[in-house]
């Protein structure tokens, strides 16, 4: 599904990533650890598209070449990114961004679009899945949310959405426990053999309950380990130094 | 040199029904203003919209003379029901206030003997001298309207290189209420200056709601200068959302005469390539516990100017005044120019005053944001754009009303390319 060769990213000529390289098959849930500035924030935008980089090496996408495919093209092919820091978009309704956004993933897909009723019909049945109140949904995008509440509404536009490929950067940072576990159930519950996810975090907490398939230690922008899942237990012991 | 703006006294003369004082006053104004001209941008009133200027680029002929048309039909709202004034080319053509009590509310023509102060702004001075048309609207005490009211505003489509002159009169009287909705729809397709003047009485506990809204994008160069009194308690909005101009100024002053009126300016407009439109206001705070409240956003497009000078004046004794004012401005092009002058003038010492302003472009991490998740650039600058005018639109209190004006600025931002 995703293939990266000796990826080479640099921003403002300052190379981040120096030759990366990771597979991911479809129906697998790959975890990315390593400490900070190590370039796992610009491997997220570099797979979501976002400007400013300069590009090298290799990046496909169920064969594509994913540099030639704008950012808008990427989320219609089925890439999904949630932030770090989901941006806060004053005077924009939640549900009817969500609603544009659906309906255009549809229609490139050559689906059809969702009226209002159902439109709200799936985000209620998204909602109260992922045990998340509904009510925020009429607020402004992410205007005066907690941190727990913009991660949590990354989180349930993942799953309505649907995406074949979701990338979580750092979703996890800054959670309580109980938003912790809703950030983990809706991943667990979206997982099937066609689906990937890409998880980027600092900590082994959220791999207690999503169960990574492929643990990655990235440090100084490549890749220096790969592992099964406990690996991250053995970082969480020993840190990042020791392999680096 | 414009040809044909021939304005003498002989068409004051052949006015008819008017007094001898009436007709000083009018050829008094004539000469003012003959004497000043249109106003330039030496006039501080006028500084970054300079009249002269506009009106030599844009009109080689213009012509004040009288223009009497009428028209067949008007398409009226269906989005909610509502009680209507038709005005054509400025002059009352007709109303009708079917949800209303009778005796309540009393409508006519202007009354031309009404006296008003010499000032010294030119356009004020050419409408008092040349004003024959307008509107009076009286509301008596305690009477609430059930319904809003909306003007339609027309402009029928054989207006070309006129310049009209009307006046209008709105007295709201104790405990009253209305909501107006001012709806402009332009048939013509040429240029034209509209320059109208208009008094607003709130007597006390009385409550006018204002909306000014624009069907379509036209040629015309429009004026307005409100003057409005209000005493105690009163309280008085208005919701600017007028757009699709060539140029327009609209100049507010405000006198709150007795304590605890309130006073709201609220805009929220797009402005399309190459207009220009400004918002002038002057809030006389000059008795204590009054609150005034003005928030306007202005989205530019290329080649387009918005301005906005907002003065808040506190007399010694309006103490304990509550005054704001911020200005906001969404720059879509390095062309698009945004001109903001906050004035305060405060001789109290016990009021609370402040004021902003602030300008930008999109920002590039939100469009990234909202592409992220399947938009196109042109779908997300365009929510975006919506979003940055939504919170003065999320002030009008009426559902159904609130969603015609989303709709009309929606209409007005998704006709534009925003690359």
């Amino acid at each position: 599904m995703l293939e990266i060769k000796n990826l080479i990213a640099s921003i403002n000529n300052k190379k981040i990533l120096k030759g990366l390289n990771l597979k991911i098959k479809p129906g697998e849930l790959h975890a990315i650890m390593g400490p900070n500035g190590s370039g796992k924030s610009t491997l997220a935008n570099v797979l979501s598209g976002k400007n400013g980089y300069e590009i090298a090496g290799e990046l496909k996408f169920n064969g594509e070449n994913l540099k030639e495919i704008s950012v808008d093209s990427r989320a219609q092919k089925g890439i999904f990114l949630a932030f770090q820091y989901p941006l806060e978009i004053p005077g924009v309704n939640t549900n009817n961004f969500l609603k544009t956004s659906l309906n255009s993933i549809l229609k490139a897909k050559g689906k059809k679009e969702l009226d209002s009723i159902s439109f709200l019909k799936l985000v209620k049945e998204k909602s109260s899945e992922l045990g998340i109140d509904e009510k925020f949904l009429s607020r402004q995008l992410n205007v005066g949310f907690s941190g727990g509440e913009k991660k949590k509404n990354e989180i349930l536009q993942m799953k309505i959405l649907d995406p074949t490929l979701s990338i979580l950067d750092e979703t996890d940072s800054g959670l309580d426990i109980d938003a912790l576990k809703i950030i983990a159930n809706g991943v667990n519950s979206s997982r099937n053999n066609k689906k990937s996810f890409l998880v980027i975090t600092h900590y082994q907490r959220l791999l207690d309950y999503i169960k990574p398939d492929y643990v990655h230690v990235l440090s100084d922008g490549k890749i220096i380990k790969t592992g099964c899942s406990d690996l991250a237990e053995e970082l969480e012991k020993t840190g990042y130094t020791k392999l680096s | 040199m414009i040809q044909n703006l021939e304005i003498n006294s002989n068409q004051i003369s052949q006015m008819n029904k008017m007094s001898s004082k009436q007709r000083k006053f009018r050829i008094k104004n004539l000469e003012l203003f003959k004497k000043i001209g249109f106003p330039n941008k030496r006039d501080e009133d006028w500084k970054f919209s300079d009249f002269r200027e506009i009106v030599e680029k844009n009109f080689k002929t213009l012509d004040a003379t009288e223009i009497i048309s009428k028209i067949n039909k008007i398409k009226l709202i269906k989005d909610f029901e509502h009680n209507y004034i038709f005005l054509i080319n400025g002059n009352l053509d007709s109303s009708n206030f079917k949800y209303e009590e009778k005796g309540k509310i009393k409508i006519s023509s202007i009354n031309n003997e009404t006296e008003y102060q010499i000032t010294d702004n030119p356009l004020i001075c050419l409408n008092h001298a040349l004003a024959k048309h307008g509107y009076t609207l009286e509301i008596s005490k305690n009477y609430r309207f059930k319904k809003s009211l909306i003007i339609y505003n027309f402009f029928t489509k054989d207006i070309k290189n006129k310049i009209l002159n009307s006046k209008n009169f709105i007295k709201v009287s104790e405990n009253s209420e209305v909501h107006i909705i001012e709806y402009t729809i332009n048939e013509s397709k040429f240029k034209f200056i509209n320059n109208v003047f208009e008094n607003i009485i709130l007597e006390k506990n009385a409550k006018l709601r204002n909306l000014s809204i624009q069907n379509n994008q036209s040629e015309g160069f429009f004026h307005k200068h409100l003057k409005n009194k209000q005493y105690n308690k009163s309280d008085y909005s208005n919701f600017i959302f007028s757009s699709g101009l060539k140029f327009n100024k609209i100049d507010i002053e405000c006198d709150l005469l007795e304590e605890n009126c309130k006073c709201n300016i609220l805009s929220g407009v797009f402005l399309n390539n190459e207009e220009h439109q400004e918002i002038k206001t002057l809030i006389n705070h000059l008795a204590p516990n009054c609150l005034s409240y003005q928030r306007v956003k202005k989205v530019l497009s290329a080649e387009s100017k918005g301005v906005y000078q907002g003065k808040i004046y506190v007399k010694n004794i309006a103490q304990k005044t509550n005054a704001y004012q911020l200005s906001k401005a969404l720059l879509l092009h390095d062309s698009s120019e945004f001109n903001s002058k906050p004035e305060l003038e405060i001789y109290a010492d016990d009021v609370k005053c402040s004021h902003g302003s602030t300008s930008g472009s999109i920002d590039d991490d939100s469009i990234h944001y909202l592409m992220t998740r399947g938009l196109k650039k042109e779908d997300a600058a365009k929510l975006l754009i919506k979003g940055f005018l939504n919170d003065v639109v999320e002030l009008i209190k009426s559902n159904s009303i609130k969603n015609f004006v989303q709709s009309k600025i929606e209409e007005h931002v998704n006709g534009h390319r925003t690359d």
